[in-house]
């Protein structure tokens, strides 16, 4: 760090299994262009050994630092002091609401991943079905030969920010539902419908579309649900006149 | 602070603090369909002064002709406006129509369910 | 699988019944403010008002019907809300029973109501 402009009181959530939670407070000399997580990371670097939190890429691609970042999720290698706190401020940081939490701002996102499997998450995707249908902004080959990453990081805060999620971890959540519909895009497996055609499926969203609000990388959780209902909806119907059809 | 799901979070339903605007439909949705809900049963209770013969159901009529009966009525009439036309963003959303225009949906139906509450007020308070 | 098992609990066909009586009630209600302002002028503010305007065939069937339509619709959303705070299978049963007697007494009551007052208007 060359430049120090700012000093912001950062007010960071802790807590170690079993014990009950408080925050520390941190009095830290910024630069406002830096990224909330360096600024975690010189606490733990000079002021405190024991604060835990997740990271990796530092470049928004691995989806571990998410965190809420004055109650609301954010990406937080990519999220600058400038865009939360003002000089002599303060920033409250939290580990991602409805996940247990391990230790400070580590969560546990174990449930989250094994329902992503059963969703039939899959991490690549042609370069046309890898983006949201209603985008077609990139050059594609017809053949489908390329492939890249599918826009869902995993980092969970989709979840985190759901008002159904609130109150129970039965409720599949919009990142598993996205992956269910992405999926069904691509594959057109009827079996993905059943598994999202639940009271803790498609049913139990309210159209709060927090979720497509915090989704730092564009994945709109909110309308892949929406889009899940009216094809569950056309399924079911033509499930119907399909019975019929035989019976004659 | 309850960091997991639980089923004593559901206050924090209704707090829309650093939130969006879909969650404040959400509560209002959630509010309103509480209220009418209330007032549907209450409703159902009270005409049963119409089969207690013409003076108990005038003697009703009278009392609903006071100013806090009035608000009160107001206030369902608000909420069904409001839960109504807000219902149908969610239809329209659940069936694919309009899901990416949710927010901009929201508002415009708010617009007309304000316009709708102001007719409703003014026929009520200043049109005898 | 790491998914719970199905739930018997509000799937498409429940979902969509509250939201089809949800529109429906905004279809009927819309009528029924029509009708009020318009068929009864002056608006039904004495019990032999009311008696009158029960004497239109209309009247009466569209009230029992939107009755049917709000009491599923309402009781329907109200489930809904419960399940989002995660009953047990136990007490959800329990609720469910008590949604059904809810609903099916406040529609025989409304249904007698509006016979009631048919019966009492043709008699007068
Ligand atoms: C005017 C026409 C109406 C429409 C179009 C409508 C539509 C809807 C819709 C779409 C929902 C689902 C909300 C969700 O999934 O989050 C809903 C929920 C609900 N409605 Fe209505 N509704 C109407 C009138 C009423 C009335 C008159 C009542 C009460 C007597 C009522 C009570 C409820 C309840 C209790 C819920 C559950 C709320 C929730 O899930 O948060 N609704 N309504
Ligand atoms: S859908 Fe968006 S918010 Fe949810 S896990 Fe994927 S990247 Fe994160
Ligand atoms: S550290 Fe990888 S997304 Fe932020």
């Amino acid at each position: 760090m060359n430049e120090t402009h700012w000093r912001v009181t950062f007010e960071i959530f802790r807590q170690k299994t079993g014990q009950p939670c408080h925050f520390d407070e941190y009095v830290m000399d910024v630069d406002p262009d830096e990224y909330v997580l360096d600024v975690v990371e010189r606490i733990w670097a000079y002021n405190d050994r024991s604060l835990t939190f997740r990271h990796a890429c530092h470049h928004s691609t691995c989806g571990a630092c998410g965190m809420r970042v004055n109650s609301v999720e954010k990406l937080s290698c990519i999220t600058p002091i400038r865009e939360v706190a003002r000089n002599g401020g303060k920033v409250r940081v939290e580990p991602l609401r409805n996940f247990p939490v391990l230790s400070d701002l580590v969560v546990d996102m174990g449930a989250f991943y094994l329902r992503l499997d059963d969703a039939k998450f899959s991490q690549v995707a042609s370069l046309k079905d890898a983006c949201l249908p209603f985008e077609r902004k990139q050059q594609v080959r017809e053949d489908g030969s390329y492939e890249r990453l599918v826009d869902c990081l995993e980092c969970g805060m989709c979840i985190s920010a759901c008002p159904v999620a609130l109150t129970t971890p039965e409720y599949l959540g919009p990142g598993v539902l996205a992956a269910a519909q992405h999926a069904f895009h691509q594959s057109r497996d009827t079996s993905l419908l059943d598994l999202v055609d639940d009271q803790d499926g498609v049913w139990r969203c309210h159209s709060a579309y927090e979720c497509t609000a915090v989704c730092p990388s564009n994945v709109d959780p909110g309308w892949r649900i929406m889009d899940l209902r009216k094809n569950i909806l056309r399924h079911q119907i033509s499930k119907i006149f399909s019975r019929r059809g035989q019976s004659r | 602070m309850k960091n997991e799901p639980n089923s004593t979070n559901f206050l924090r339903w209704f707090d829309p603090r650093n939130r969006k605007l879909g969650t404040l439909a959400f509560i209002l949705n959630r509010i309103t369909a509480l209220g009418l809900t209330l007032y549907l049963f209450m409703h159902l209770i009270v005409l049963g002064t119409l089969a207690r013969g013409p003076e108990a159901y005038d003697s009703f009529i009278k009392l609903a002709k006071t100013p806090a009966i009035l608000v009160g009525e107001t206030l369902v009439i608000a909420a069904g406006i409001i839960h109504g036309l807000n219902g149908i963003r969610i239809a329209l959303n659940s069936f694919g129509i309009g899901t990416r225009h949710q927010r901009l949906i929201f508002i415009g139906l708010m617009v007309v369910a304000a316009g709708c509450i102001a007719i409703f007020v003014k026929s009520m308070f200043f049109s005898h | 699988m790491y998914t719970s098992s199905k739930k018997p609990q509000e799937g498409t066909f429940l979902w969509l019944l509250k939201i089809i009586a949800g529109l429906l009630i905004i279809i009927i209600l819309g009528i029924h403010f029509y009708v009020n302002h318009l068929v009864a002028p002056g608006g039904l503010l004495s019990y032999s008002n009311v008696l009158a305007y029960y004497q239109n065939p209309i009247i009466p069937i569209m009230e029992i019907i939107f009755l049917i339509f709000v009491v599923t619709h309402a009781l329907l959303g109200l489930r809904s809300i419960v399940l989002d705070l995660n009953p047990s299978q136990a007490v959800l049963r329990w609720i469910n029973i008590g949604f059904v007697l809810i609903g099916a007494i406040a529609v025989i009551y409304g249904t007698w109501l509006v016979f009631f007052v048919v019966a009492k208007g043709s008699g007068a």
